[in-house]
Formats: structure tokens, sequence, C-alpha cells
């Protein structure tokens, strides 16, 4: 055993350097650009970026299944190139796309892994019944996967990546094309798989899964790391607090210049029928942003305080817009660029 | 119209963006006509036939020499000699070696030719057009000669119509088939769909991935060569072996299917896609079964083609096949294709493994 599988050394991935490219000569792709970074036993760690930025190609890098072009990895205190059959005895993986066999039962997909990862013969039955619990399929296991939901599936999914109590779980976008309910199912799973002290790494777009479920966040853009550290920290790089947004039929110029005045204001913009400002504790300074507009005989139609999401901070850390999800935030484009 | 066009338009992307696909499509029927064509159409030459004086200790008669002679430099125009002719002493070892196959037949001279002693030939009728062959030539010969004596011809496995030949290529055959449709596909399959991703980072070992694919494969295709065994037998009215014998035909039938599934397993280890594997497929069944006397006697095709049959696997199941089969041979005369197809089920194996790669690049 090594002392990470031991579980005395805090770090359980350390990636240095790690470039992927793709093809050669002109048509090639750097997938992952030189990415380095360091994973901790027992957090729930999220890699974070838009569709292609290089999420899956850096965890299908970690889990053995493509060889990095430059750079080094040690998973579980393994080498990533020299002893990839160890790493693959401490992983469980749920990759993006479906693996499961739908032709198969739920208990034989289960049974399946439970042979490949040599699970102890006599307690696999046991352990196999434990996991369809887990994953709320008990009174399915006999289906065919199939007839299963998406969500369903997913969940089985991820307890079947689990079924050898790995040291560190491999999620690949496990929420996505899944509805509101499945995704909350699949978020309490993952929190719980966590509470079992093992390492979650979870890549995702969406922003609202990282925030709610994820320790520490990397950002990756391009194939580049362009940020990583706790969610809470990340968002006190977002200048100048939350986002107050004010909506109104008619306003003069005399009331914004008097708000634009207004110290506790870091930064406003003017568009049709909305004004977007930010401020530290937004939330405070309402009753004195309506006494403004009430002075003046003027009527807000809306108001709106929201503190800013890891959504924000990655349109001010790369300028650009999250996907289209991200139309409802094109003020606060504006505002990341100017602070 | 619009929607016709784009149809057509998306499939002829789909066709060009696999070259490799293209070269097998027009590869096949140029591969075709040479393989079939010389594998079909050949002029037999080389039968081995054995020659043999009823009373060696006696001088040679002149009906013997004169004949043995004439029997050596029989050709068709332009071919080598049809006949492979071996002088034996005696006449129970010329049988000896016909039983045991190396020889076609054996045309036995009595020392003193009458009507009552008349030259006998003894025929492995067990193949195609040989012993038609033989008979025909043994015949002009004697005639050639002024020889007004009988000629006795015996066919020691009885009459076998060419139906009853080619059945027992055909089991070979549906075991091919039945490798192309499970075994390898199912892991091809895998690649597609990319459920082969949930399991390469699992802890399980290549070797464990080839030999449970070479596994299944083998056990599909020995139950699929069974029933087509008992069909064959049924349909062409051959007669059902003894116990012993068909435990032996068992074994044969689970060796080439071991030996063809690892085979399309190492041939199709890198391919990714179901089209590139039925093009390789089509390929393969074509070699194989074209060289493996299934079809036509391996003694009618060119020199390349016969020695293509040596690598073959099918050529030796075909011929364990036929000599338990129709000949009603034992263990002896298959010894030398278990052999050959234990080594390649092997060789293939362990390539397969080799060449197998657990990353998706």
């Amino acid at each position: 055993m090594t002392p990470v599988e031991r579980g005395q050394d805090p770090e359980i991935i350390r990636v240095e350097h790690l470039t992927k490219v793709f093809g050669r000569g002109a048509t090639a792709i750097t997938a992952v650009d030189d990415v380095s970074l360091s994973i901790r036993r027992s957090e729930i760690f999220g890699i974070l970026g838009p569709n292609g930025a290089g999420k899956s190609t850096l965890i299908r890098i970690l889990t053995t299944l493509l060889t990095p072009t430059a750079g080094s990895a040690r998973v579980a205190g393994f080498d990533l190139v020299r002893e990839p059959g160890r790493i693959r005895s401490v992983i469980g993986v749920c990759p993006q796309a479906g693996t499961l066999d739908l032709e198969l039962t739920a208990r034989d997909n289960l049974e399946f892994y439970g042979h490949l990862v040599d699970y102890p013969r006599a307690e696999l039955a046991g352990r196999i019944r434990e996991l369809l619990a887990f994953a709320g399929l008990e009174d399915r296991a006999e289906s065919v996967v199939a007839t299963f939901s998406g969500g369903m599936r997913r969940r089985l999914e991820i307890v079947r990546a689990f079924i050898h109590r790995p040291l560190i779980i491999f999620l690949d976008e496990p929420t996505i094309g899944l509805d509101p309910e499945a995704r909350h199912e699949v978020w309490e799973q993952v929190a719980r798989l966590n509470a079992e002290k093992t390492t979650v790494i979870l890549t995702t777009h969406y922003m609202d899964e990282a925030e709610r479920l994820c320790d520490r966040v990397a950002f990756i853009d391009g194939g580049r790391l362009i940020a990583l550290d706790t969610v809470e920290r990340l968002l006190g790089l977002v200048p100048s607090g939350d986002l107050v947004e004010i909506r109104f039929d008619r306003i003069t110029g005399d009331v914004v210049d008097r708000l634009r005045d207004d110290p506790r204001i870091g930064f406003l913009e003017v568009r049709e029928g909305t004004i977007a400002l930010r401020a530290l504790n937004g939330g405070r300074l309402v009753p004195a942003l309506l006494g403004v507009f009430e002075e003046a005989g003027l009527a807000v139609t809306s108001l709106s305080v929201r503190t800013p999401s890891l959504e924000d901070l990655f349109i001010y850390l790369t300028g650009k817009e999250f996907g289209a999800g991200a139309a409802t935030n094109a003020d606060s484009t504006g505002a990341g660029r100017e602070s | 119209m619009r929607g016709t066009a784009a149809i057509y338009r998306r499939d002829i992307k789909k066709f060009l963006s696999n070259p490799f696909v293209i070269i097998m499509t027009l590869f096949m029927p140029i591969m075709y006509l040479v393989v079939f064509g010389n594998a079909m159409g050949g002029a037999i030459t080389g039968v081995p036939v054995g020659i043999v004086q009823e009373e060696p200790y006696l001088d040679p008669t002149p009906l013997f020499q004169s004949s043995s002679e004439a029997l050596s430099r029989l050709a068709q125009p332009g071919e080598a000699p049809t006949f492979a002719v071996r002088f034996f002493s005696s006449e129970t070892s010329a049988k000896g070696a016909l039983a045991a196959g190396g020889l076609v037949a054996v045309v036995v001279f009595p020392s003193e030719v009458s009507n009552t002693h008349a030259v006998r030939l003894y025929l492995d009728s067990s193949d195609f057009a040989v012993p038609a062959l033989v008979e025909s030539g043994v015949r002009g010969v004697l005639q050639q000669q002024g020889f007004g004596g009988g000629l006795e011809v015996n066919r020691v496995y009885g009459e076998i119509d060419y139906f009853q030949f080619f059945g027992v290529g055909v089991i070979v055959m549906a075991i091919f088939m039945s490798t192309m449709m499970g075994g390898v596909l199912s892991l091809i399959r895998d690649w597609e769909l990319g459920t082969i991703e949930g399991y390469l980072v699992t802890r399980v070992k290549r070797s464990s991935i080839v030999l449970g694919i070479v596994g299944s494969g083998t056990t599909k295709g020995f139950l699929a060569g069974t029933v087509i065994f008992v069909v064959v037998l049924a349909i062409t009215g051959v007669p059902f072996p003894d116990a012993g014998t068909t435990l032996l035909v068992l074994l044969v039938l689970a060796m080439i299917s071991a030996g063809l599934t690892s085979l399309v397993f190492f041939i199709a280890s890198r391919l990714r896609n179901q089209q590139s594997f039925a093009a390789v497929n089509g390929f393969l069944n074509l070699m194989l079964f074209m060289t493996s006397g299934a079809f036509y006697p391996v003694l009618g095709m060119p020199g390349w083609l016969r020695a293509l049959t040596v690598v073959n696997p099918e050529y030796y199941a075909v011929h364990a096949l036929r000599s338990l089969i129709l000949r009603g041979q034992g263990l002896g005369a298959i010894a030398v294709d278990l052999l050959a197809l234990g080594l390649f089920a092997g060789l293939c194996i362990l390539l397969g493994i080799s060449t197998f790669r657990r990353t998706l690049e």
C-alpha cells in the first residue's frame, strides 16, 4: 500500500503539466493544455467548464483511458503511465456516455462489474442488494435496464462505479440530460458517497451543481486551468459584491445621477427599462434604492438582489458567456469586464 | 426531391469517410475473381497414386512397367503431371498409405494378368473429382497398353456424392458465420456504443477480456457447428458416426470454433465499427473457405493457393471432419489436424492479447 492508500497523504491526486494533443500537424487539437492541480482526500472536487473545455479528456487521462502527450500525474500514489493497473483497482468511474448493458437487468449489470473488479464472491450478492437500495432500485432489480428512465440509469451507473468501494470515484457529467428531480436524486447520492470518505471528482457544466456539491472547483476553458479554489473563495474573486437589478417603466437622469453618486454602489449600468448595479451587501441597500425612486415619483416594477454565482465568476474570468443558459446574465458580463 | 438529395449526399459522405471500407469493397470482387477462379477452375495435378505389383519378388511385368511409366507421364496440356506415382513393395503398405490419407489411389497389378486376374484400383472415394480423374486415367493407360483384362474398381469409402462432400465443408462455414455474428461482434458493439469505456477502467486484465470474448465466440460457434453437423448428416444421407467418432467430431468443432474466433479477434482487435468488421469478415470468409478444400479438392489449386491452405485452419478442420465423417477414420488420421488447430488458436489468442488495446486510442 502506498501512503495515499493508507490515508496518510492528504493529497490523493497530483497532476503536473498535463497536456493532451489529439491528431498531428495542422489538424492537431490541444484538449488539455499544461494543467497542474492537486486533489485532496475525501473532498468533492468539481471540474467545471463549457462543453469542449477538455473536462472529459482530463478525466479519461486520470482514469487511464487516454495516455497524456506530456506531463505526469499520480493517482492514489500510482504513476499514471507506469502503473495504470494499480490505479484501476482503486478508482470507480461513471463515464459520460451511458455504459450500462441495456439488454441486461440491473442486477446483471452490477454482477458483471462485481466480477470484473474481483469483489469477494461470497459477499457480492449482499453488496448488490445494498447498492440497489442505495440507488433506490430494489424493486427494479430484475428489470432490463432498457426500461429504465434516464435518472434511474444514472443512479445505477453511479452505484456500479462504487461497487468495490473505491478510494476515488470519477463522475463525468453525472446529471447531463436529467430532469430537475432526477438531478436532485443524483446529487443526494453523490453527497452520500462522499459521506463514506470517498473522494469524488465530478465534471459538470452546470454551475449550480458545482456550487451545491463541490468543496473545491477547477475552472477549465480551452484545455487550460483558469482558476481553482473553494467555491466561497472563488466567488470572492468577483468584484463589487451582489448584483441588484431594478426594473421600471420610466426613469430620469436625475435618479441615475443620484444612484451613481452613492459610494456604496460599485458599478451601474442603465439599459432599456432596467438598471443593473453591483454593491456589497446589496440587500441592505434596497430601502435606500426604493427611497430614491419614491422621491422622484417614479415606480419600480421589480427589484432583485442576487449573490454572484459561479457562472458570473466564469464570465468574469474568461470574459465570455457560459453556454446558452447564460443569456440572462448579459448585464453582469459588462460589469465583470469593467471592474 | 430535396429530401432525396439530402439522404443521398449524407450516405455518400459517410461512405467516403471510411477509406478502409471503400478499399475492401473494391478489393472483394477482385479477390473473388482471383481466389474463386483459381480454387475452382484449376487443373488437378500431382495426385498421389501408389503402384504395386502383386508378387514383388518376381520381375516386373511389361504391363506394370509400361503402365507405371505412362501414368507418371500423363498430363493435361501445359500442366504439371496429373499423377505423382509412388512405388510400393507390398499391397499392404500401399493400402496402409491410402488409409492414412497419404495416397488417393492404389493400383495393384497382378503378376499374371488374365480375365480372372484383373488390375485392381483402390480409390479414396471421399474426395470430389479426383477419384473419377484417377479412374479414367488408369483406364486410359491400360487401354493404351493394349490390355484386354478388366479393371476392378474398389471405392474404399463407398459411393460419396458432391452433396455429401460439400456438406461437411458447410459445417465449418456455419462456424465462421456464427463467429462473425457473435463473440467479437459484441466487443465491436461495445466500442461503438461506448459501453467498453465502463469496463476498461476496471481492474479486469486485458487477457481476461480477450479470453472471455474468444470463449463466448467459441461456444456460439461450437453450438452452431453442432446443429449444422446434425442437419448436414440428415439431409445428405451420410450415416451417423458411432459415439467415439462423434466425440472426435465435437472436439474438432470446438477447436475450429476457437481457432476462427481467435483469428477474427486478432484481425478485428483494432477495429472500432461494425462496417469495417463486416468488410474484414467478408474477405476472411472468402479466403478461408475457398482454400479450405470444402468446395473443390486442394489438389486442383495452383501452388500459391495450396501454400495458403497450410496456414488455413479451415483446411485442417475440413480434412479432419471428412476423415471422421466420410471415411470413418479415427484419432490417428486427424492428429496432425488437431495439432495444427491447437497451435493456430493458441497463436491467434496470443496475438490478439498483444494487439488489443486497453485505451481509447
